[in-house]
């Protein structure tokens, strides 16, 4: 209830229509335009104009003058009055007699073609509908339909007189009630006090209203139906069948309405019902929060707003986006959300209520007249936290939802600032997903913010986005170093490094690097191994500059080294050499110490051997002189002399010095690893030879400490190991006298296998190559068998000229060619030998 | 929102009828809103619309007071489904249905489906008294009636007990399932249509608890389904009509989409 539809506003007042004639009443009524006609039970018709005056308040008064009265003389209450205004007739029912009289001047018409203008008998007592069109002179009937007892309500179809019966009339002695409310539908009123709809078709499509058994009368002005009882007006919206407002109104007669005008008559006065604007109603509706009627009344009447007025959208979108705060005031979110994204609502109204989220920036104003009841969040929540966090929650989701559409386009700004204001306060994950991405926050509005909720490391995103690394840095840095607490990151310092290594501002790397190597030179030097290589030119380093940089951080420059050299491959002798002392010094320094771990030596010295066996680019000579004052680098610095190709050096020693036939064998294997097996078989005769050398017996076997046998076993196990690689021969000559053949017995039978197997195959060759030979022969001396033709006609395989000579050659499968071509052809290309021994033919 | 009130074009009407306090209205709360609350009498009729897929189907709630009666039969104008509803507990509310009810079919369709369905089960029934699984699918419902016993029973504990019901008194059942399929039979003779031709009583005639939610959705869905021939039938009558519909072309062209692409 309690929406304010119409209001009553008196039209005709008693004094002007009846003086004090107290016996007077209305008995019809009829409305055209400005012009009102009311007809009395004393026959008078009252012809007034009406005048709407809209008062200084805005409200729609009428006032009325009345022009003219008339009796029709026939001292009978006037029953009904119709106009035809295109005629200016008004059609008149008096005493059972429909007449026409002037609209102007209330003259009863003249009838032209002699007494037409008037029909008698109107009451009569057979139901019948009689039809008559009527002109400016006369009425003439049309058509007659005669209908069954007036029982029920009937749909007829006056051009095929098809009937169709509705329901009953709702009481004896009562009036019925028919009203035409559209296209083809009309309201009733039915038994019980209902108005019922129905529609030609005999089909009602709208549930019924609910009147009071009494009801007079009925008009509609969509979207409302208003009816009269005894004592009260009562509206009903069409749209949800609820009865919307009832007025009191003694001694009600006659409720019409005529073009939408609503006029209602008691006995003696006329008043009209002036709809309130559909706004207004819509507004009083939303005052008292009933969302849902205010939007029902919204939509259906959207088409009955005047269209001049208002831009019809725009209205229905403020009703759909107050009706949207007003479930957000009750915590309502879908359903407010719902309605704030049909409303289109600028998302900044709702940022507004929140205490301090629009930027300071923000040229946002609220707009006017406000579209809710509240001043801010806190307000609304009147204290209560649960529910403050509640709508920051909302809030959150909904930005969240609405940032990537247009919903946002010209307040980005504001939006991703009140969003990113809302995550810092509450905690929330998706912060850094808001800032690491695509963002439109202030930074200057939203640096106290981050400041104040300790999210430093955000800040540092967000100044990043911002393009100033270098305040993202700075501020990281001091987290890292614990002068400001913020535990978004456990890992900040490696990210940090990670940041730096992707960095394209090559001044800040160098600026920052220092700290970060300080920090943990391991780590830190990712900086400059993890940097992407194949980046555009401004951000790369030059090595050399790195390497410089890294002059006080030993261990990051190793590192470094190592990542040049291992794994991008750097082939520069300058890097190899410097990784290659480096190795070195590390072990020097290792086995300077006292105990020396012998773990980490053995570790720095397998590395240094790797290097020094698989880069040949650094100086050899260089390290061979830093090398030489240690007794102890003697693998190291066989590998050098290797490196130099000075076998007999690094293989002496191997042999002598280190006695580590293992190693020595190993060393042949690989300094000859990419050369011919000529190679390999002199390094390891030189080996034997080195083994056997009788120059030396005595300092070798006195560093041995073993036997002279020693080195003899050595040689033995060699020649069994790696028998394939050595000359037989030149071996058994080396050996001497003395040696068993047992002991050599495995490299002897390999040996001798080996050269059987060389025999034999090279047996099989030569027999191959002579059946070879004797097909080939087999074939020419079939081909000579046959004669070879050659006449003038023929042409030259080889020139396609004819043959002038006698004398040809013939190719294989007996083609005779000119022997200048032949000798052409041999002289081009003299894999062809077999065809100088092809003898000439006649 | 409420569905029920504009624009949208019914493509086919389902009225419910029956006496009063049957529960009529609970029943159709029921299926709209999930839930069972007190109604109050209906006057005259009330409307409400259902997005079937593509259709709407309106659903009219007739009042059970004999003073409207007269309205009955215009409610059943051109419906292509009835409804006959009555109380499980009340053996008047079943001749009811035939003395007073069936005569106000005379003006639905000519091949309008009748469902006879007897409300207040869960009074009777113990089975109707669980509280239904509201987002069951309906596809055994062709079944349902006949195995409502090994129907799968909620694992949740028994909802308070009302005092009426769920005391442990149980309300003395005056109609079997027995007697409205013998009304159901009757009602095809009395719309001169063979049993054979028809769909069988066993399918089209239901007991219901709107209180509990009880074979409602089963009910409604059913009813829905089968209206779909009728349905497609009007629109095709509507495609042919060779007067042009102004409103229609006013109303959008979603219509004519619609009607285009079944």
């Amino acid at each position: 209830m309690s929406v304010k539809a119409f209001e009553l506003v008196p039209a005709v007042e008693r004094e002007l229509l009846m003086g004090d004639k107290a016996r007077i009443n209305i008995e019809c009524l009829e409305c055209c335009g400005k012009h009102l006609y009311v007809g009395t039970n004393d026959c008078f018709i009252h012809h007034f104009l009406l005048d709407e005056v809209t008062t200084s308040k805005g409200r729609l008064t009428y006032s009325a003058q009345k022009l003219l009265h008339k009796y029709l003389g026939l001292k009978k209450p006037v029953a009904e009055l119709r106009a035809a205004s295109a005629l200016e007739r008004l059609i008149v029912l008096c005493d059972g007699i429909v007449f026409l009289v002037d609209m102007v001047t209330l003259e009863t018409v003249p009838s032209a073609a002699g007494g037409g203008a008037k029909i008698k008998g109107v009451t009569a007592f057979s139901p019948t509908v009689q039809i008559y069109m009527v002109y400016e002179d006369r009425v003439q009937l049309v058509k007659e339909v005669t209908t069954p007892e007036a029982q029920p309500y009937m749909i007829l179809n006056y051009s095929t007189g098809a009937a169709q019966d509705l329901f009953p009339i709702q009481q004896r002695g009562r009036r019925p009630i028919v009203k035409r409310i559209g296209r083809e539908e009309f309201l009733l009123a039915a038994p019980g006090g209902l108005g019922m709809f129905a529609n030609a078709e005999g089909v009602s499509q709208r549930a019924p209203v609910n009147w009071s058994e009494s009801v007079i009368g009925a008009a509609v002005c969509f979207p409302y139906v208003v009816a009269l009882d005894e004592g009260f007006i009562t509206v009903h919206s069409m749209l949800d069948q609820q009865l919307k407002q009832t007025l009191s109104f003694r001694d009600g007669h006659i409720l019409q309405d005529f073009e939408g005008k609503v006029v209602l008559a008691s006995t003696k006065a006329v008043y009209i019902l002036v709809p309130l604007p559909l706004e207004r109603q819509i507004q009083d509706l939303l005052a008292s929060h009933r969302v849902e009627e205010a939007l029902t009344l919204t939509e259906g009447a959207q088409r009955n707003i005047p269209k001049d007025k208002f831009q019809v959208t725009d209205l229905h979108k403020r009703i759909l986006q107050q009706a949207g705060f007003i479930q957000f005031g009750q915590l309502q979110f879908l359903e407010a959300k719902e309605h704030f994204r049909k409303g289109q609502l600028d998302v900044r109204e709702l940022i507004s209520l929140y205490p301090l989220l629009l930027p300071a920036s923000s040229s946002f104003t609220r707009c006017h007249p406000p579209l809710h009841e509240f001043a801010d969040l806190n307000h609304l929540a009147q204290g209560d936290q649960e529910k403050v966090l509640r709508c920051k929650k909302f809030l959150i989701t909904y930005l969240g939802e609405v940032r990537s559409t247009e919903v946002v386009n010209g307040c980005r700004e504001d939006v991703d600032t009140a969003l990113l204001k809302l995550y810092a306060e509450q905690d929330h994950d998706s912060l850094l997903d808001l800032l690491a991405s695509d963002n439109a926050c202030l930074l200057a509005d939203s640096i106290p913010w981050l400041e104040k909720y300790h999210k430093y490391f955000a800040l540092g995103l967000l100044y990043n986005y911002n393009g100033q690394d270098s305040a993202a840095l700075q501020l990281w840095i001091r987290v890292v170093d614990g002068d400001l607490q913020d535990s978004t990151r456990s890992d900040l310092y490696e990210y940090i490094v990670d940041f730096l290594s992707f960095c394209s501002n090559v001044d800040l790397v160098w600026k920052y690097a220092d700290w970060a190597l300080r920090k943990d030179p391991t780590i830190g030097v990712q900086i400059f191994t993890k940097r992407p290589t194949t980046k555009d030119q401004s951000g790369v380093l030059n090595p050399d500059d790195v390497i410089t940089y890294l002059g006080k951080h030993s261990q990051a420059l190793l590192l470094y080294l190592e990542h040049l050299v291992l794994e991008r491959r750097l082939q520069k002798e300058k890097f190899h050499t410097h990784l290659a002392v480096l190795y070195l010094e590390r072990v020097l320094s290792l086995l300077s110490q006292s105990p020396a771990d012998e773990e980490q030596v053995t570790r720095g010295r397998e590395r240094l051997q790797a290097l020094l066996r698989e880069s040949s680019l650094y100086r050899v000579q260089f390290l061979l002189g830093k090398i030489e004052t240690s007794q102890e680098l003697l693998l190291e610095r066989a590998t050098l002399h290797g490196k130099l190709e000075e076998h007999d050096k690094a293989l002496h020693i191997l042999v002598h010095q280190l006695r580590d036939f293992g190693s020595a064998e190993a060393y042949c294997l690989w300094a000859s690893s990419s050369r011919d097996s000529t190679y390999r078989q002199r390094l390891f005769h030189l080996l034997l030879g080195v083994y056997l050398d009788r120059n030396l017996p005595a300092t070798a076997q006195s560093a041995g400490g073993g036997g002279g046998g020693e080195l003899e076993m050595a040689a033995v196990d060699l020649l069994n190991r790696h028998g394939e690689v050595f000359d037989a021969v030149r071996v058994l000559s080396m050996l001497p006298e003395g040696w068993s053949l047992q002991l050599l017995r495995p490299f002897l039978g390999r040996a001798i296998r080996a050269s059987m197997h060389a025999c034999r195959t090279s047996q099989v060759a030569l027999g191959l190559a002579r059946s070879e030979n004797l097909q080939l022969l087999h074939d020419r001396l079939k081909e000579r068998k046959n004669p070879i033709f050659v006449s003038e006609k023929k042409g030259c395989h080889l020139c396609h000229n004819t043959f002038s000579e006698p004398d040809v050659v013939c190719m294989p499968g007996g083609v005779p060619v000119h022997t200048h071509c032949v000798a052409q052809r041999i002289r081009d290309s003299p894999t062809k030998r077999q065809l100088t021994n092809s003898s000439n033919h006649t | 929102m409420p569905e029920g009130s504009k624009m949208k074009k019914p493509d086919v009407k389902v009225v419910i009828l029956g006496d009063m306090n049957v529960g009529k209205t609970s029943l159709l709360h029921r299926y709209t809103e999930r839930k069972f609350k007190d109604t109050i009498s209906t006057v005259g009729g009330a409307f409400y619309l259902k997005q079937w897929g593509p259709y709407n189907i309106s659903i009219w709630d007739t009042a059970g007071r004999e003073q409207f009666h007269g309205l009955g039969s215009m409610y059943c104008r051109g419906a292509a489904a009835v409804i006959l509803t009555y109380d499980v507990t009340n053996w008047q509310s079943l001749a009811e249905l035939e003395e007073r009810f069936l005569s106000l079919t005379d003006t639905a369709n000519h091949d309008c489906i009748y469902a006879i369905v007897g409300n207040k089960a869960d009074l009777t029934d113990p089975k109707a008294q669980l509280p239904q699984d509201s987002d069951r699918v309906s596809e055994d419902r062709a079944e349902c009636e006949e195995e409502t016993g090994s129907q799968v029973l909620s694992t949740c504990p028994t909802p308070p007990a009302s005092p009426a019901s769920l005391s442990g008194v149980m309300v003395h059942k005056q109609v079997g399932h027995e007697d409205a399929m013998a009304l159901y039979g009757r009602i095809l003779r009395y719309k001169g249509l063979e049993e054979n031709g028809s769909l069988p009583a066993e399918k089209m005639c239901f007991e219901t608890s709107a209180k509990t939610g009880y074979n409602v959705d089963i009910l409604f869905e059913t009813l829905f389904d089968l209206v779909l021939p009728s349905i497609l039938r009007k629109r095709n009558e509507n495609q042919q009509s060779p007067t042009v519909d102004l409103e229609d072309c006013r109303g959008g062209n979603n219509k004519r989409g619609k009607t285009a692409c079944c």
